[in-house]
């Protein structure tokens, strides 16, 4: 058997394996578990996603909540029935096409990415025009530009009252369906010439322009990449918590995201898998910290707020101890797994 | 090496201390879930109704003669947590009610979970009409947007005799987005005109551009239902250009902020709010006022008070149903006829909003005082 063949036999075990825990979750866990593992499912496709312009062209994009946001109205409006919608606009009507039409889930998600690639198309002219800390500020920009015009369009998105009553399409199979959909495509590109050129830029543009590299081409197709799941994801989250109103999205979403790539390891898909389960799950976990506890005689009130510190510490200690993340840039491989356990 | 035997005993030491933690005991009692925001962007009203809910815990603890406890989950101002902490509540905690979010966005991520789960859910403070749109299980202590938009024009046209008004609206909050779309519908309707329409944001200083259309549209009245940072600051500028009509605005003036920051210019500013001290005649309300001034030192405030009535009408509500069972507390809630809360006598709609009277306010001399009461 060739290493090749190997992996690729391992590699659709885990995903099996993966759905075979899906499977116990949904048939003997608890509601609680089941929406903890659809956000981390919705995190990795966000993170996973964001890791590409970030880590692997080493562009510092701070405006995927704009994407999300695209990519999270579009679903909402696709699959809302119109008499749902016709409850909730009580300011201001839907404009047409709008208002009557209704698309299953699958279209609705499909839709939601193209809208946000559509979007990061118009916009990647104006910010790969400049690089660096400009490149922070006009992305983040646009990212604060989108959330305004959802405050402000209330004919489209009902202004800041927000959208309800979607249905909780979001199963687990869906969720993570899409972030293993994702994985694999972004880890494809990556490990493909495309992969390779982003990362030359990501090292040095100049050299690698005088390889004939174009940094324009391929720093579009990452960030259209990037959106197109952003997109997705955002319609994965519209319908996993129900209800979207542009505080949902403001730039405290991205810094999450942010804060999910570097403590994973910038650059790497692996590390932003980790990051992102991580997030997710403790989050919820630390909670413990927050309720009142009596310890032998002592009795502590929860203090509200707690895991919040707790988890700062969590984070200056990774960075203190792995200074580019839990993985660095290295990826998980099964000839590294191999090599361990072989001792070599 | 002694640093490291030092090391080594402290880590037993704590991995000892844990071995006798234990999540306070709960047997026998009857829980109630409560999520706030008590970090974040909203926190500070989350603390508020936590303050608020503290107070009317020590004053009614038990029902159906065992002890309520209340669990507080967090929300971090955020919608992901808060559907989060909802499931939790359920799941976990395993609670027979639950109380919050104090934000109508937040709220409408976690009541469709209890909706599914058939748990009633009351919050204190979520005034968007569409958080109990829909929902059987989903009640709220205060009364919604359109309606406290309604009183306002009413007491605009009545009252204060106007007949146009200038509308500023802070298009980044849904409730200010309700309140003033409420009140053009009604004003217009009671023959008022509304000559100038103007847009701000949170966060906004300067409001000159919008001030400047105000002037010259000469309104009677201006209506500006934002929260109280930019009420004051366009009150002060208002001042500033001599425009002297009176400021009508909703509850989200209702802080103290408002006067340290408004100062003189915030001097007959009026408002509609859920809540005042000499507005508040039930016994009940004496009682809370009385407890929450000793206990805080500090004047009972609107969030406080409603966080109070939506505990005090659940456990009205589980009283009357004689169970801890969902559905059962949820049709007591649904059926409560002149409930005599801290925040005025209250009957439940078929919608799962209050039916309750408006409280209008006003600043004088540095201090809010009571106008008038306009009731349903």
């Amino acid at each position: 058997m060739t290493k090749e063949r190997r992996n690729l036999l391992l590699n659709i075990a885990s995903i099996i394996s993966v759905y075979i825990i899906l499977w116990f979750f949904q048939k003997y866990g608890t509601e609680y578990q089941i929406r903890i593992l659809n956000n981390m499912a919705v995190f990795i496709t966000l993170a996973v996603s964001y890791n590409l312009v970030n880590g692997i062209c080493g562009q510092l994009h701070l405006g995927p909540n704009a994407f999300i946001t695209i990519g999270a109205y579009t679903a909402a409006l696709l699959t809302m029935s119109p008499a749902e919608k016709q409850m909730s606009f009580i300011i201001k009507p839907l404009i047409w096409p709008f208002s009557v039409i209704q698309a299953p889930f699958p279209v609705s998600l499909i839709a939601a990415g193209i809208a946000a690639t559509i979007f990061a198309f118009l916009i990647s002219f104006p910010v790969f025009r400049v690089r660096g800390d400009y490149l922070a500020i006009v992305t983040l920009g646009f990212g604060e530009v989108i959330r305004v015009l959802c405050n402000a369009l209330q004919s489209v998105t009902n202004g800041p009252l927000g959208l309800k009553g979607l249905k909780p399409y979001t199963t687990i199979w869906w969720s993570w369906s899409i972030a293993i959909f994702t994985v694999i495509v972004i880890q494809k590109l990556i490990n493909s010439s495309w992969g390779r050129a982003m990362k030359a830029i990501r090292e040095n543009e100049i050299a690698a322009q005088a390889m004939g590299i174009n940094p324009f081409k391929h720093l579009m197709m990452a960030f259209l990449i990037s959106a197109f799941f952003s997109g997705v994801a955002g319609g994965l989250l519209a319908h996993l918590i129900t209800t979207i109103s542009p505080t949902l999205f403001t730039f405290f979403l991205t810094f999450n995201l942010l804060i999910i790539i570097v403590v994973g390891g910038l650059g790497s898909t692996t590390g932003a898998v980790i990051g992102a389960m991580l997030f997710a799950w403790g989050g919820e976990a630390l909670r413990v910290v927050e309720s009142p506890m009596d310890i032998g005689p002592v009795h502590i009130p929860g203090i509200p707020g707690m895991r919040m510190v707790l988890f700062s510490v969590i984070l200056m200690l990774v960075i203190i101890f792995a200074r580019r993340g839990i993985t660095g840039r290295n990826e998980f491989s099964w000839d590294w797994l191999f090599s361990k356990l072989s001792g070599k | 090496m002694k640093g490291k035997v030092i090391f080594k005993f402290f880590v037993l030491l704590v991995a000892f201390c844990f071995c006798f933690t234990a999540p306070a005991l709960a047997k026998g009692k009857i829980k109630i879930g409560v999520y706030l925001p008590m970090t974040g962007a909203v926190a500070a009203y989350g603390q508020m109704e936590w303050n608020g809910l503290q107070v009317a815990h020590e004053m009614e603890p038990k029902v159906l003669g065992k002890d309520i406890e209340l669990v507080l989950v967090d929300t971090k101002s955020d919608k992901i947590e808060a559907a989060n902490a909802v499931s939790r509540l359920i799941e976990k905690e395993k609670v027979v009610a639950i109380i919050g979010e104090a934000i109508s966005g937040n709220t409408m991520a976690g009541n469709p979970i209890s909706e599914a789960a058939k748990i009633p859910s009351i919050s204190p403070t979520a005034t968007n009409p569409l958080v109990t749109q829909g929902k059987k299980y989903a009640f709220r202590a205060c009364f919604i947007d359109p309606f406290q938009g309604q009183v306002a024009a009413r007491f605009a046209r009545n009252n204060l005799k106007a007949k146009t008004a200038a509308v500023i609206i802070d298009i980044a909050q849904d409730y200010c987005v309700g309140l003033a779309n409420f009140f053009v519908k009604e004003f217009v309707k009671m023959g008022g005109k509304v000559v100038s329409t103007t847009y701000i944001q949170t966060g906004d200083q300067d409001f000159t551009a919008q001030l400047s259309a105000v002037q010259a549209a000469k309104p009677d009245i201006i209506y500006a239902p934002n929260y109280y940072t930019e009420d004051a600051l366009m009150a002060k500028q208002a001042r500033d250009l001599g425009i002297n009509v009176p400021i009508l605005t909703g509850d989200g003036a209702q802080a103290d902020e408002l006067i340290k920051i408004g100062g003189k210019a915030v001097e007959n500013m009026y408002f509609t709010a859920h809540f005042h001290k000499k507005a508040a005649t039930t016994e009940l309300a004496k009682k809370y006022i009385a407890k929450f001034e000793s206990k805080y030192k500090k004047e009972a405030d609107a969030f406080g008070a409603l966080a109070a009535d939506a505990y005090f009408l659940l456990v009205d509500a589980i009283k009357r149903a004689g169970s801890t069972d969902g559905t059962k507390i949820r049709d007591a809630l649904a059926s409560t006829k002149n409930f005599p809360g801290v925040s005025g006598v209250i009957t439940m709609g078929p919608d799962g909003n209050p039916i309750k009277s408006v409280v209008i306010n006003k600043v004088e001399n540095g201090k809010f005082v009571y106008v008038t009461t306009v009731n349903p």
